[in-house]
């Protein structure tokens, strides 16, 4: 904590020079300090770096008080992405330029976006729960969080939206996204095992759909969708390889637990069980990509050939995360689902 | 198109690339596409050029080797003959048409044309998470007199 000689000093210095735009910066070097406190003891709502004050009333009893539970590195970094980043599905999207579709055409994109808008209720209820049972002290992962809450909020918004755009409407629940709602990503109880389940695995997959989705746009309007949430996706995929490198750093100890949540997660992402990756072979889901990939009904054989290729894409983008985030030693002794490597030698 | 009486810029070139980054830092709509810090390889055949976005701005061109990609957060890499149809595509269609998107390309040419040089996606997504700056950049190029070496 800085001294109140040290503060006045910083603000002397830097109305001198202007407050240029790395102010905010430099509040957080020179005044506040890097302090974030390996345990926080901090039970009173109290903000991150505020003096304390006695007899607060002690509401805050906080599930997640230890730094390593929750941490990455460059979290704030990947929050200014976040709110530059930012758009709107009422002024950003060009809604004008939906056009009446086929029938198998239009059902097979209302289908989707009704997967999408499940899975992304899911996924911004889930991590709303733990932003709130988080210390303030790590204010960094609550804002990555809440700043993901916001992405996902919007992306429910928008799939629904255009659900309802063009007359199809919503469709049929995915009965395997029971896995997701209610499911294992839904009941995680630990950030380590929520962000594995959901950034890495949940997140990873739905990126590459939503890069695809340009591919299967049949107007202006989805390809805007598709787009700017592939790059809002990109970011919640992110956090989660941000915070599986700094569990293997600092807590080497939980290697053999988070290997744990990948296995399933490998399993589930290599047979479809769970849900989560709409690409999955036998999937509601995966008939409706066959269908606005191939172009028709009648074409689902030629979308099918394009999934396949997705679904390589997905492995070695997910292999490389693992890499990233220093996981990768299951890709070389036999840990990793013998299915993913399969389709990881297969787009090397 | 460029000024009328100034001279056609040749692809690939650091003088085209500079072009574009002048394009883009007075550019609204790429400002408000959002922030974006990354520094992005060129590989154009075997020639490799070196681009560096900070903030609201590309702040920086210049040509490399090989080695650069290291450091690179991605790199795109085609064909000269690849890259030619992009930036015709881009300049007959005001901006790249459905199949000459650099998100398309990446999923639809074999091996996709963006890498981290280490095999670190955590810096290849950086792709993937400003994409659409990306796409304003190069579809910026369609305000270019360009000729081909």
């Amino acid at each position: 904590m800085a001294t109140v000689d040290s503060r006045t000093k910083y603000w002397e210095q830097a109305r001198e020079q202007g407050f240029d735009l790395s102010w905010l910066s430099q509040l957080q070097d020179h005044v506040m300090g890097d302090g974030v406190e390996e345990y926080s003891a901090n039970d009173t709502g109290r903000v991150q770096g505020s003096i304390p004050r006695n007899n607060v009333a002690r509401f805050g009893a906080y599930t997640f008080r230890t730094k390593s539970e929750v941490w990455a590195h460059n979290l704030t970094k990947l929050y200014e992405e976040f709110i530059t980043r930012q758009w709107s599905s009422a002024t950003d999207i060009p809604w004008e330029t939906i056009q009446a579709l086929p029938e198998d055409i239009e059902a097979a994109e209302c289908q989707l976006a009704t997967f999408f808008t499940q899975v992304e209720f899911v996924a911004s209820d889930v991590p709303g729960r733990f932003i709130s049972t988080m210390s303030p002290d790590y204010q960094e992962v609550r804002l990555a969080l809440l700043a993901q809450v916001m992405d996902e909020s919007r992306h429910l918004d928008v799939f629904r939206k255009r659900a309802l755009a063009n007359g199809g409407g919503l469709m049929r629940m995915t009965d395997s996204v029971s896995d997701v709602v209610g499911g294992s990503t839904d009941n995680a109880r630990e950030f380590t095992e929520f962000s594995s389940r959901l950034h890495i695995t949940g997140e990873g997959n739905v990126l590459t759909l939503f890069r695809l989705g340009e591919m299967m746009a049949y107007n202006d309007a989805e390809k805007a969708i598709y787009r700017r949430c592939a790059q809002d996706e990109a970011r919640h995929v992110a956090i989660g390889v941000l915070h599986l490198r700094y569990m293997n750093e600092f807590s080497p100890e939980r290697r053999e637990e988070i290997h744990c949540y990948l296995d399933e997660g490998e399993s589930r992402q290599a047979t479809g069980a769970g849900g989560e990756n709409p690409a999955g072979q036998n999937q509601l889901t995966s008939q409706a990509l066959a269908v606005l990939l191939g172009g028709g009904k009648d074409k689902m054989d030629e979308g099918q050939n394009i999934l396949r290729a997705i679904r390589q894409r997905q492995t070695k983008e997910y292999f490389q995360r693992l890499k990233s985030a220093g996981f990768d030693d299951r890709i070389h002794n036999g840990r990793v689902s013998p299915v993913l490597l399969e389709q990881y030698k297969a787009a090397a | 198109m460029s000024d009328p009486g100034s001279s056609p810029l040749v692809f690939p070139s650091v003088e085209w690339f500079q072009a574009l980054r002048e394009l883009v830092n007075s550019d609204e709509e790429f400002r408000r596409l959002g922030n974006i810090d990354a520094v992005m390889g060129v590989k154009v055949g075997e020639r490799v050029f070196v681009i560096t976005f900070e903030a609201f701005e590309c702040t920086g061109v210049r040509e490399g080797t090989e080695y650069d990609l290291i450091d690179a957060d991605f790199f795109l890499e085609m064909t000269v003959e690849q890259w030619r149809e992009l930036v015709t595509n881009t300049q007959e269609n005001d901006g790249a048409d459905l199949s000459h998107t650099l998100n398309t390309l990446d999923l639809m040419i074999e091996g996709g044309i963006s890498d981290n040089a280490t095999g670190d996606q955590l810096r290849a997504d950086v792709f993937f998470r400003v994409n659409q700056s990306l796409q304003h950049f190069f579809d910026s190029s369609a305000r270019l007199e360009t000729v081909f070496e």
